[in-house]
């Protein structure tokens, strides 16, 4: 508790930087899923330079684009295209259609396209039914079995590098030299296309802001049933923080806000208050039990004795979103990032923050019947 | 052994059973969604002031029809906004067989004379209901477009209750913009008369007419895919359209090129004869979605039961495509992406493989903290962590809920999660035999006094799991589902299951002083 104007100071200062960096900074990075546009992930056969995809973009105009690299190996990129500005939100989403197969047509290279216009295949992105329909020409017995595991191979590799790749599947010479000619193997294959349309975005925002006020509404009645008002009150405040110092660290660290960081946030909004509630349930039995001592000694020995569990849980938490941020891949990393960011934050503010605002509603309000119950 | 101690190991044996059996074999039983199996989610719009203004014209034509028969006199009837339209200068003397008309005949319809106008507007439940119809026939129309696409298991529902949109989701999709294609196209067919083009230009176009569209006819561009493209004139009335067709099939036009080879209904087969007969040597267009597709000149009177082929410059897939669209029956209004994302299936395995060995390392890590800090009662909240996945993976394949990504992450959480209930008891343990009190009773102090923190800590935190849920589409609600069932699970594990296990190890030691914690 001595510390307990520090730390408001340092919460405050976080939080201030926060606003000043939403009002007049940069402010959060909000994804496609919030402003509407194209999400492009693109793996290749062989690296190539952001240099060069950020020139092939730029030739079609689209050179303010983001690409973001997946992984060292400069194999697996993210494209998201700059924004359309159409004047008819109606026609938007088509125009955001038409951009995104313009991106991957000129990523592809005017060899290819060239190739496409032959009436060549591609062997990298037909799907099953496709390939099984090429090879009954020649092999209509064989046909599906070997569409079946060239496909296999294609999905879990991602990409099929070269034609003699398929030998090591047990498929015949004789059908590889059949698909080199009437196939050919593009330099990049599409691993998902996600378009979306301004509207959803704006739905979107609505909803998980609402989502998330209610969510803090929903714990404070909880909180009020079970506990004295003055608890719901310090909780509510607690959390508040949490989620603002969260999207402060995270608007600076210029991740994307997507769906999946909206999901974490709401997860810390109920993962910090169980911290906190763990601390305020020790309060109020140390109300009971302390009776000589005074307020502020009660809040000191009850955070002194949930010490340990608090930093023990939040450290297993840690560590398995740890594992989720290390391991768990570019689709979930952002997701991860933001439960780092709010366990620790959700931890810090369970020590140092909640029980402060609750010795600051007994000082400024005086409640005549104390806090017990 | 006490026999409410059997009772309680026959409970804990038959959880487990239960949760295998219900998870067994778990590749059958756990769906994966579409971040994890690859597929399309799409979310369309129905615009259903299209609807609308198709039922309007149709009344109008009803009216029309009706004013004729009664000998009503009129100067012209004219659309206003969406579901409006007047009658203009009719007749005053004729005013009472008018409101009879409207009366008897046009019940939808809310009109008041002013002057010698009368102004037509639909009522608003009416046009609620065919909006609601329109949505509803919609989202058929897109079924039946599926169904015959061939896609294992598609999702194609209204989001909300007397919401506009539909959502579909097509799962092991991997040929986006075929799949789009099919869905999109709203597949009204029409056929009319060409009277001028093509041209580059409707300037060039109307000339002859003295540049402007004479009333019964419009200008329509042409299929650029199809056709040379530019502007074609056309007669505004169709003979006959796609509802007069009996059948569509794939077939080829005199030069083996694929066309859609087409028959009529009875009735429109004869309308298109006596149509032809009377239009000998004039060409005829047809059009789809507003698209001049192909023109051919009448050569012969078509007989009511030869039906005829659309030709334009089709591959056999876009001829496969459009016999199937046509098949399915056209959309009652177009519809309007909203949302459309791709996922291929390379990526959902790469998710899969990286999701599962986070989730390796994240138990692998609990595990080992637990037995470090805890010593042998690490291994009994660790018992109850791994019955708390079972029972996770049993409820999931109960529920036949679907596997996301957030909902792997989820499940990653819940494990770091879980043990929270067991530090909570055994700190209260620890802090009881540090006071002193034996083992027994601190056991038994440590579990009943962290009872009540372990409910609220979490219901807290499932409350948010439900706002989440609410909030959330596919993969956010996999993931609020795994939160919940196994933030339950864990309370069942580590309060009952845990403290059985203190039980059944104590009750076989004679030596009850110590308890490695």
């Amino acid at each position: 508790m001595k510390y307990k104007f520090i730390a408001f100071g340092f919460s405050g200062i976080i939080i201030l930087v926060g606003i000043l960096n939403f009002t007049a900074g940069k402010g959060i990075n909000y994804g496609v899923d919030f402003t509407g546009g194209t999400l492009i992930r693109l793996k290749f056969k062989y690296p190539v330079a952001v240099a060069e995809l950020r020139q092939s973009l730029s030739d079609i105009g689209l050179g303010t684009s983001r690409i973001q690299e997946i992984e060292k190996g400069q194999r697996e990129y993210i494209i998201r295209t700059a924004q359309v500005v159409g004047e008819e939100i109606e026609q938007e989403i088509e125009a955001h259609e038409i951009i995104g197969n313009r991106v991957i047509e000129a990523l592809r290279g005017t060899d290819e396209n060239a190739a496409v216009e032959q009436g060549l295949k591609d062997l990298n992105s037909i799907d099953g039914r496709e390939v099984t329909a090429l090879l009954q020409n020649v092999f209509p017995d064989e046909a599906s079995e070997m569409a079946r595991k060239i496909i296999s191979f294609r999905v879990n590799k991602g990409i099929i590098e070269d034609y003699a790749q398929l030998q090591d599947l047990g498929i015949s010479q004789e059908a590889i030299d059949y698909l080199k000619d009437n196939t050919f193997l593009s330099r990049l294959t599409v691993l998902s296309k996600e378009t979306v349309g301004p509207q959803i975005g704006q739905d979107l925002r609505r909803r998980a802001l609402q989502a998330t006020i209610w969510a803090l509404i929903g714990m404070l009645i909880y909180i009020g049933l079970r506990f004295k008002f003055a608890f719901g009150i310090s909780a509510v405040l607690t959390l508040a923080h949490d989620v603002l110092v969260t999207l402060t660290i995270f608007s600076i660290s210029g991740r994307e806000m997507n769906l999946p960081v909206i999901a974490a946030i709401l997860t810390i909004v109920g993962y910090s208050l169980n911290d906190t509630i763990v601390v305020f349930d020790r309060v109020r039995d140390n109300l009971k039990a302390m009776r000589k001592y005074g307020f502020q000694e009660i809040l000191d020995s009850s955070i002194n004795q949930t010490l340990s569990r608090t930093v023990i849980t939040s450290g297993t938490t840690l560590l398995t979103v740890l594992a989720l941020f290390l391991f768990g891949g570019e689709v979930i990393n952002d997701f991860a990032f933001t439960m780092i960011i709010g366990v620790i934050v959700g931890t810090y503010s369970s020590i140092y923050q909640s029980c402060s605002w609750l010795f600051l509603w007994k000082k400024i309000f005086k409640p005549k019947k104390g806090l017990g119950r | 052994m006490r026999k409410g101690l059997r009772w309680k190991i026959i409970l804990v044996a038959a959880v487990i059973l239960l949760s295998l059996f219900l998870s067994y074999p778990p590749g059958e039983k756990i769906n994966l969604g579409l971040d994890l199996e690859g597929g399309m989610h799409l979310v369309f719009q129905v615009v259903t002031d299209d609807a609308i203004n198709i039922e309007t014209d149709q009344e109008i034509t009803r009216l029309q029809d009706q004013l004729k028969r009664k000998n009503i006199e009129y100067e012209m009837i004219s659309k206003g906004e969406l579901g409006k339209f007047s009658i203009q200068k009719f007749n005053p003397d004729q005013e009472g067989q008018l409101r009879g008309i409207l009366d008897d005949y046009f019940k939808e319809w809310n009109y008041s004379i002013i002057g010698s106008n009368v102004n037509l507007s639909l009522r608003p439940n009416v046009a609620q209901y065919i909006r609601d119809q329109s949505v509803n026939q919609a989202k058929e129309t897109i079924q039946n477009r599926v169904d015959q696409f061939g896609v294992a298991e598609p999702v194609i529902q209204r989001q909300g209750l007397g919401g506009e949109r539909i959502i579909v989701e097509l799962p092991g999709v991997d040929n986006p913009e075929r799949v789009m294609n099919i869905i999109k196209t709203t597949a009204l067919l029409e056929w009319k008369l060409v009277k001028a083009g093509p041209a580059p230009d409707t300037e060039t176009l109307l000339q002859e007419f003295g540049g402007k569209v004479p009333e019964d006819m419009e200008v329509l561009k042409g299929d650029p895919k199809r056709t040379e493209g530019g502007y074609y004139l056309v007669s505004r009335v169709a003979p006959i359209t796609g509802q007069d067709l009996r059948t569509a099939r794939q077939s080829t036009d005199e030069w083996n090129n694929p066309a859609v080879g087409f028959s009529l209904k009875s009735e429109g087969g004869r309308r298109f004869e006596k149509f032809t007969a009377e239009n000998l040597g004039k060409p005829l267009s047809i059009i789809l979605d507003g698209r001049v597709q192909s023109v051919a000149t009448i050569e012969d009177v078509i007989p009511a039961a030869t039906g005829g082929i659309i030709r334009g410059r089709f591959t056999y897939e876009e001829v496969d495509d459009l016999v199937l669209i046509l098949k399915a029956g056209a959309l009652p209004a177009t519809i309007k992406t909203l949302e459309e994302r791709t996922i291929g299936p390379s990526l959902g395995a790469d998710s899969i493989r990286k999701g599962f060995s986070s989730m390796v390392m994240a138990l692998a890590l609990v595990l080992i903290f637990m037995v470090f800090y805890y010593r042998l009662s690490g291994f009994n909240a660790i018992t109850a962590l791994l019955l708390n996945i079972i029972i996770l993976v049993g409820a999931l394949s109960y529920f036949k809920a679907t596997l996301t990504l957030p909902g792997i992450a989820g499940i990653i959480l819940t494990i770091g999660m879980a043990v929270d209930a067991n530090v909570l008891v055994f700190e209260r343990i620890r802090e009881e035999l540090s006071l002193g009190k034996s083992v027994l009773s601190s056991i038994a102090t440590g579990f009943s006094r962290a009872f009540r923190t372990i409910l609220d800590a979490n219901v807290t935190t499932i409350v948010a799991a439900i706002f989440l849920f609410q909030f959330g589409t596919g993969p956010i609600r996999g993931f609020a589902i795994t939160l919940i069932i196994g933030i339950t699970a864990s309370v069942f594990t580590a309060v009952f299951v845990s403290r059985l296990i203190f039980e059944i190890i104590l009750s076989k030691r004679k030596r009850r002083e110590k308890l490695s914690i």
